[in-house]
Formats: structure tokens, sequence, C-alpha cells
């Protein structure tokens, strides 16, 4: 097994260990993304960009996609799309939403009035994040991160993610998070995959997270008008 | 003749618009419906100031059902970025009947930026209050509020414009958040009247834009009084007197939803003698700053500060006779209260309110209104619809003019109890 340590800003330093056994024919990317304490990190985006020419992305399937409003929120909170994937923007509240993003990757507004309301979904071909907002509610606050590649996976509880159906070469590994600013993103790491033995890629954010978007109640009220 | 052309404006604009808004959009229209029964037990002589008495408290000890409670918030979409909002109140005391205690129109135009903006128009609060979050400016916390907030609903409700900008600091998940405001207003220029002849005081009675409130039996408004004649015996905090517009400006940092900070201005300026109608012009302002932050275990810190002067004077009365009387006031006044509220299993608060308070006439010492305050409450939403509330509440106060005035000792403590049945219907029931 690989494993890929990195610590942000430094250069990353890779480890190389005895591999495991996969399943043959399918490269794959084992992360697990802690916290400047050790603490796994969830809802954070990996993603693998194949370097050389020898690793094919042509040909591969772009799923359409569905960012959700329920309960006053956007979900899921994050999503990540290949360049060129339609979303859709359901409302499954019997609130009205107002949803916009002045992003530059994605610039667009969506009023929707109704529970059930379907609009035909947006396309998003630029890569790049896109935060969204809704004009009613100021507490919903969603993203979108539109990356150029088919291998995105996004931590869990554990914060552990697995890219897989990779094909063996060289990937440069990014990380992204809405809770650091860009420049206090930890650089992209190279990995290489071969084929049927997952690599094992340990990731630390070193900077300080800003909190968790969360939803639970707190004691006090914070919309005010 | 300015208030009464704006509120005519304001009801005209809010009444048209929302019948112009034609559509079939499950909430464009929406109704919330509060209705409430409350059993007050008082430990006090003192009449309530509602009733024209000296007390602080707006129920005495009757033994009946009190603090019926009444109101409905309409809200209603015109455009995509334009939104009307009315409060509904009714009362049965004093100043009887159905009023509205906020009208306005809000416009959020779709940001382009990371700058949020957000204009109001007609008869709303200052966004000062930390308490009164809930529908209608009512408290979540407690059935009665702290003195500042009191106050606030008691004696100050811009009739005008206001702008906010908020934004994010740094990059869009970024926690920091600041944010301004500012308006200009017209009305509000009695405001400091009430506040000086009776005192500060807590309960959850809101002004509504027609009221006239009653002031406490003051011997110089009698017969053989010193300013005999010179005003109504009543008050109506929402009036314009000078036709000169007053304004409140302020800024706000927020974390995430942990922290909290504002700090702001009010000022009516209005000139301190002028007349019209039976009222007189105050000029009050005062500067106030309000925190709030989330503590561990479902815990949360509230509290508010304020401090400002209020000034009148009459030069001549109405009648064209030139008074002794240069400066009748020139008092400042500091309150302050703090609150600690806990949520147990979401549907379970109890909250715990310290106020202190104190109106004084600095270079003779002169107590106008002096003490504090201790608040317990306990609310309890049985369901979405149905909520139990109870609140145990003390106010000790000072007050210098007292003897001289009514015969009254200087000090007085007043008890309270409250229990209070409340129901909530919304229509569309939204989630």
């Amino acid at each position: 097994m690989q494993v890929t340590r990195l610590r942000a800003p430094a250069v990353a330093v890779a480890l190389l260990v005895a591999a495991g056994s996969a399943a043959a024919g399918q490269g794959r990317i084992a992360a697990t993304i802690t916290d400047r304490e050790g603490a796994p990190v969830p809802q954070a985006v990996v993603y693998a960009e194949p370097l050389g020419a020898d690793v094919p992305t042509a040909g591969l399937p772009r799923p359409s996609a569905v960012m959700d409003q329920k309960d006053r929120q956007f979900v899921p909170h994050i999503l990540v799309v290949r360049a060129g994937t339609e979303i859709l923007f359901p409302n499954s509240d019997t609130v009205s939403h107002h949803v916009y993003s002045f992003s530059p990757a994605k610039s667009f507004e969506l009023a929707l009035y109704r529970q059930g309301t379907v609009h035909p979904p947006l396309v998003f071909d630029t890569p790049g994040e896109v935060t969204l907002g809704c004009n009613i509610h100021d507490d919903m606050v969603g993203y979108i991160l539109v990356v150029d590649t088919p291998y995105f996976a996004m931590t869990d509880g554990d914060g552990e993610a697995s890219l897989a159906g990779l094909a063996p070469g060289k990937y440069r590994v990014h990380l992204w998070t809405p809770r650091l600013k860009r420049a206090d993103l930890p650089a992209p790491v190279e990995v290489d995959v071969a084929d049927g033995v997952p690599a094992a890629f340990y990731a630390q954010f070193t900077a300080k997270l800003s909190p968790a978007h969360h939803s639970a109640a707190s004691s006090l009220s914070w919309s005010r008008y | 003749m300015v208030t009464l052309l704006i509120r005519a404006g304001v009801a005209g604009a809010c009444a048209l618009l929302a019948a112009a808004a034609l559509a079939d959009d499950a909430d464009r229209h929406t109704w919330t419906f509060d209705v409430a029964v409350g059993y007050p037990a008082t430990s006090t002589d003192l009449v309530p100031w509602i009733e024209g008495g000296e007390g602080k408290l707006r129920f005495d000890d009757d033994g009946g059902l009190a603090g019926n409670h009444l109101a409905a918030e309409y809200r209603g979409r015109i455009t995509d970025t334009l939104r009307v909002k009315t409060v509904f109140d009714y009362a049965d005391d004093a100043s009887a009947g159905l009023d509205i205690t906020e009208a306005y129109l809000e416009w959020r135009p779709l940001p382009t930026s990371v700058n949020q903006h957000t204009f109001r128009f007609g008869a709303f609060y200052p966004p000062f209050s930390l308490e009164n979050s809930d529908v209608g400016w009512a408290s979540p916390f407690s059935t009665s509020w702290s003195t500042i907030n009191t106050w606030l609903g008691e004696e100050i409700r811009p009739l005008g414009a206001e702008w906010r900008i908020r934004r994010h600091v740094g990059f869009a998940g970024s926690p920091h958040e600041i944010g301004a405001f500012v308006a200009g207003f017209y009305g509000n220029d009695p405001a400091g009247t009430l506040l000086f002849w009776r005192g500060f005081a807590l309960h959850d009675r809101q002004t509504r834009l027609n009221d006239k409130l009653p002031m406490p039996p003051m011997p110089v408004f009698g017969a053989g009084g010193s300013v005999v004649g010179v005003r109504d015996q009543s008050v109506e905090p929402i009036e314009e007197i000078d036709d000169e517009p007053g304004y409140y400006a302020g800024i706000e940092w927020r974390y995430a939803r942990r922290a909290l900070v504002q700090l702001a201005y009010y000022d009516n300026r209005a000139y301190p003698d002028s007349f019209r109608d039976g009222q007189w012009g105050w000029d009050t302002a005062f500067t106030h700053l309000a925190a709030q932050v989330d503590l561990p275990a479902g815990f949360g810190l509230m509290s508010q500060w304020m401090s400002g002067a209020t000034y009148w004077l009459i030069a001549t009365t109405p009648t064209g006779m030139t008074t002794p009387f240069t400066e009748l006031v020139d008092d400042e006044f500091n309150a302050s209260f703090l609150m600690l509220t806990k949520r147990v299993a979401a549907a379970h608060r109890v909250s715990l309110r310290y106020d202190t308070f104190d109106f004084a006439r600095e270079e003779t010492d002169l107590t106008i209104d002096s003490g504090h305050a201790w608040t317990v409450a306990y609310e309890y939403a049985a369901t979405p619809s149905l909520a139990l509330a109870f609140e145990w509440l003390t106010i000790e106060s000072t007050r210098d003019l007292w003897p001289f005035f009514y015969g009254l000792p200087r000090a007085a403590t007043e008890h309270q109890f409250r229990l209070k049945l409340s129901y909530r219907l919304q229509s569309p029931a939204t989630q």
C-alpha cells in the first residue's frame, strides 16, 4: 500500500509502504484527512487530476447531479461535480427560496417559489468554486466545486474518502474545503496509482479550520429581520 | 401631519402592493396568528402604568385572566426582491382596538458581489434588540422584556428608510461577517417622555402606530401645577412634531452563529421646545451596545447596554406665555441587562435575566429612576403551535420625586408572576 503524507503549505513528504491487494484492473486512492489536531475532517473534497497522456478521461460518463433545498438548507452542503455536469435545483421545502451565485465560475439566479418547482438543469462547465446563497434565507449557504476530472470524492464522518476506478498512472491530488481560504489549502501532491493496488493518501490541514457550517439548534436567535 | 401622511402612505402602499401581488405561489402571502391568554399575579399596590399609574408592570392583581394577546404578522412577496411585512396587534387596555406595530417594504436586491444590501421603508424597529427575535417582535426567551427593549417597544418606532449592508470577510466560507446600517426617519419626537415621567418598565406591550399612552398622574399637570395646560396627559411616542428627521446608524460583527456584537447610535433630533397638538418634542439620543454568544451545553449569553440623554424645555408655552423654565429636563439614562438562557431538549427553555437601570440628573444628584430587576422565565413548546410560559419578575427601584409628587415612599419593590398559554397558527403551514 502506498501512503502519501501531505503537510501544507510545506512540501509533501511521500512515504511508500508495502501495498495490499485489490481488485485487479482497478486503481484506487484511499484518502484520510485530518485537521491540525489530528481529528478527522468530514466534508473535505479530494480530487485527482490524471497526469500524462496515458490516462484516458474522455468517454467517461458525466452524470447529472442534484442540489436540493430542504429544511432551509442546501442539501448537500457541498457538491463536487465534473466540469460539464448538469445540476438540478429542486425545492423540497414548503417555503420559497431564491437561489443565487455571483461566483465567477457560475453566476445565476433561480426563483424557486413552490415545493417541487422544476427548472431546466444548469450546466456547470467552468472549473472553480461556486458559492450558493438564498436571497430569502440568509443562513442558507452551499457550495459547488466544479473540477476538471472525473475522480473526486468527499470525506465521510471519519475523514475518509475513496477515489475509485482510476487507471494506473500518476495523479495530482488536491484537497478543498470552504472552511479555509485558498492560500491556506494544502498544495497538491502527486500520487502514483498502480493497477489493482490502492494508494493510501493521508493529508492534514495545518491551518485552523473555520467552524463547520451547522444547522444545529442554537440557544439564541441569529436571524434578525 | 407628516406622521399622518407617512402612516397613510405606508398603509396604502402595503395594502395596494399586497393586493396587486396576484399569484398562486404557495407562500406568496403568509399569515402568522398568535393568540395568548395570560394569568398575572402581582404583589404591589402601584397601579400599572398603562392604567395611568406609577407602576412598572403592565398588570395589577385583579386575580383574573389578563395579558391576553392577539397579533397577526403578514408577509407578502411583491416581486423576487421586494417584500412587505405588516404586524397587526389587538390591545384591550388604555389604547384599545386593532392597530399596527410595524409595516414596511423590504427590498433585497440580488447580490452581485460579496456585499448584501437590504433596504426597508415604512414603520419598523431599529435592529437593536437581541431579545425580540420572534414573530411580531415577541421574545422567545421571556414574556416580559428587559428594560431596554421594553422601552424600545414603547417609544422607538422610526417611520423612514433604512439601508443595511453585510458581507463575509476574507473568503466565502469565512466565519467572520461584518455589517453596517443607517436610517433616516420621521416620528419619535416625543420619545423619552414616558421614560422620564414614569421611569423604566418591564412588560410586553408594544406601542402601536396610533396609540395614546397614559402618563402617571403628575401634579405638575394637574390644577395649579407648574406646567398645567401645556400638554396632554398622554403621550403619542411615534408622532412627528418639528418636521426634522432623526437618524440611527450602527455596525455589527458576527462570528458564524456563535458570537455577535453590535454598536449603534440613535438620535431623534427633536427640538426640545417644539410643540404640536398637545405633544412636546424631547431631544433623545443614546448609544447602544449589544452582544450575544453561544456557550457549550446549550447555553447562550446575551447582553444589551444603553446610555443616553433626553432634553426638554419650555421657553414659551403654546399660549405664548414665557415660562420660568428654560430647562425642565436635562437628564441622563443608562440601562443594561445580562441574560443567560438554556435550551433543554429542544422543547424547553429556561432563562435568567438581570436588569439594571439609572435615570438621573447629574449636577443635582436627583434620581429620576434607579434600580434593578431579576427575571426567571420558563418556556415550554408543547407542539409547534402550542406553548406554555411562566415567569417570575422582581423589580426594585428608587425615585426621588415620588414623595413630593404622590406622597409615596422613595423606594418600591414590585413582584410579578405571569403564566401564559399561547397558540400560533400559520397559513400556509410552512416548515
